[in-house]
């Protein structure tokens, strides 16, 4: 059995991904399972897909914690615990980052031995992020290796049709070419052995104290516990306030932050919270004096 | 709003600077009806309690995480105003016993998106302006179910691409008049208002909190998921949706309509409408003239009622 993971941020279209590789499993004559995590949803937060493929029925459910194959659609979530990148890899799990670094850079900073790809998918950036998932799934159906160029383009025919023309055919441009790109590749990834109930050995056993049920229950006895949550993570843009140019109006970035991520302190200046702010660039397009500019996240990130 | 009214909400600067809404929620980046409830949020003060209908919102307070100081109750979509009568019966009983002071007495505000509003939680909205309960109900518009993927609701506007209205001419029902509708049950206080206008918002909301009696109050909420649109545009088209007619700002009171804001000069439709893929399909491979001059005239039909009514 194939068993497929896919990350990426909400909007980089990881569960379109995960059905255009379904589909084209299907076509192949696969039993098929496609699914995206439930819940987190959000644009640029975090997201989950997963696809399961076998000649005969699927009995697994659930998420993927074995994975065959890893595909990541933004390289700024593999060092994100809560991402789980690599959870459960193997030396035989093939990884796919979508990345402007080599894979020697990647197999260095990951410290891993196994399999590992880059795709330069040259649409990480700007308004033609949507091609990554769909240049992704074509470069992993390659990978498997028992995909045909044909199931693809009918997957993406198939799961794109809503699209629409220009935006169909310019998203099947890009499965196929990162298909062919992969051609060297092809058949890398290999099947996971079938998991059956019987072999499923139980985590060892951990037993936990009863709390009080003052400790237990469900009462939060402090307001605003949310600033716990670091949506900050959610960013690939960075707003960046030039005090030389900030005229301390204070009250347009603040106010028109959905987020409550940007503060005033005392003297007036505008301070955003890098731990919350979600990177959605309001406070870009409404800043008067223009004082307010966005950067990539990850050149920030450079000492 | 009349000019005698009393307000501390001017001009922008008037504005709480203090923000009471806490960050790390899991709503979108750029999420317009985030932006209207923290606003709302720094007007309205602690002493509130939110009853929240299933919605995108709903995931605002997950356990433990809350963004709100103080309590949050979380219903079905339809039962939300039901939700806030047990809240306020249950305050009004320690009042008359004793049990909390009258200072500590807390504002109970329903919120909930277009789909609970609009459509599946009207019926008890009705009861509870019928029975005159004392309460704010706060209703962020994104014109669909927006939580679950776009689908669209009795608060979609004509002609937008929705997940369920995928076809050449998008949704093919009309938005409808939900403050109309309110406004019929002759409530206390009934109002329009957008967060990329914050000093008309804080005034209505102010307005409301000062008076008794059932007080509903429909935010349009841009939504750069469900619209289709980039986040940082938030505001732009909030505030396109104002100078287009398309978003009329107004407020019932005493039997009496108003407007607060009338655009001068009102800009075409179509600078609201091109902006937001949900409309892609009326601009793109072909200009679609004929639903774009319905749009219009719709618009310009509510205007010219509003002008004669106005004098």
């Amino acid at each position: 059995m194939y068993r497929i993971r896919f990350h990426g941020r909400g909007g980089q279209g990881m569960k379109t991904a995960s059905r255009i590789l379904g589909s084209a499993f299907f076509q192949q004559g696969y039993e098929v399972q496609d699914a995206p995590r439930y819940g987190a949803e959000r644009r640029g937060a975090p997201v989950f897909a997963y696809v399961r493929a076998a000649r005969r029925t699927i009995q697994e459910r659930g998420i993927i914690l074995e994975p065959d194959l890893v595909i990541v659609a933004d390289d700024s979530l593999v060092p994100m615990p809560a991402a789980g990148v690599l959870q459960g890899v193997t030396p035989r799990t093939v990884l796919l980052i979508s990345s402007g670094e080599t894979p020697e850079t990647w197999r260095h900073r990951l410290n891993i031995a196994g399999p590992l790809l880059t795709l330069q998918a040259e649409a990480a950036a700007g308004a033609e992020q949507h091609f990554v998932g769909t240049a992704l799934a074509g470069a992993a159906a390659r990978l498997v290796g028992v995909i045909t160029l044909l199931a693809l383009e009918q997957a993406v025919q198939l799961e794109l049709a809503g699209l629409g023309g220009e935006t169909l055919s310019s998203n099947l441009d890009q499965a196929l070419a990162a298909y062919e790109l992969m051609a060297p590749q092809a058949g890398l990834v290999s099947e996971g052995e079938a998991l059956a109930a019987a072999a499923y050995q139980r985590p060892d056993w951990v037993e936990l104290p009863l709390d009080e049920a003052d400790a237990a229950a469900a009462a939060i006895h402090a307001g605003a516990t949310s600033v716990e949550v670091r949506t900050g993570l959610w960013r690939t843009l960075r707003p960046v306030i030039d005090y030389q140019r900030c005229n301390r109006c204070w009250w347009v970035c603040s106010e028109f932050c959905p987020d409550s991520a940007i503060r005033v302190n005392a003297e007036h200046f505008p301070e955003i919270d890098y731990d919350h702010c979600k990177g959605c660039l309001i406070c870009v397009a409404q800043c008067p004096a223009h004082a307010i500019s966005a950067i990539p996240e990850s050149s920030e990130a450079q000492p | 709003m009349s000019d005698e009214t009393i307000t501390l909400y001017k001009h922008m600067k008037d504005l709480p600077s203090n923000r009471l809404l806490g960050t790390g929620t899991p709503m979108c980046a750029g999420c317009g009806g985030l932006l209207a409830i923290h606003q709302a949020y720094d007007i309205l003060g602690e002493k509130t309690v939110f009853v929240n209908a299933a919605g995108c919102m709903t995931l605002l307070a997950v356990y433990p995480y809350t963004p709100f100081r103080g309590s949050w109750l979380y219903t079905s979509m339809a039962s939300a105003p039901a939700g806030a009568q047990g809240v306020r019966d249950a305050l009004d009983i320690q009042l008359a016993r004793g049990r909390i002071k009258p200072e500590e007495d807390l504002q109970v505000v329903v919120l909930t998106g277009d789909g609970a509003a609009y459509g599946m939680g009207m019926s008890s909205t009705s009861s509870a302006i019928e029975h005159g309960l004392d309460f704010i109900y706060l209703c962020y518009d994104n014109e669909g179910y927006a939580n679950t993927g776009q689908q669209s609701s009795p608060a979609t506007p004509h002609g937008a691409r929705t997940s369920t209205s995928t076809g050449p001419q998008g949704f093919g029902g009309h938005k409808k008049d939900l403050f109309a509708i309110w406004a019929a049950h002759r409530p206390a206080y009934v109002a329009t208002v957008i967060a990329t206008e914050p000093v008309d918002l804080a005034r209505k909301i102010e307005k409301a909190k000062g008076l008794k009696g059932s007080r509903l109050i429909i935010a349009l909420s841009p939504c750069p998921t469900g619209w289709d649109f980039d986040p940082r545009e938030t505001v732009e088209i909030g505030r396109l949706a104002v100078k287009t007619g398309m978003w009329p700002l107004k407020e019932y009171e005493n039997g009496k309509v108003t407007h607060t804001r009338v655009p001068p000069k009102r800009a075409p439709v179509e600078e609201y409408l091109e902006k937001q893929g949900r409309f892609a399909h009326l601009f793109h491979p072909r200009r679609n003239e004929a639903m774009l001059a319905e749009i219009q005239a719709r618009v310009d039909d509510y205007w010219a009622g509003v002008e004669a009514d106005h004098g």
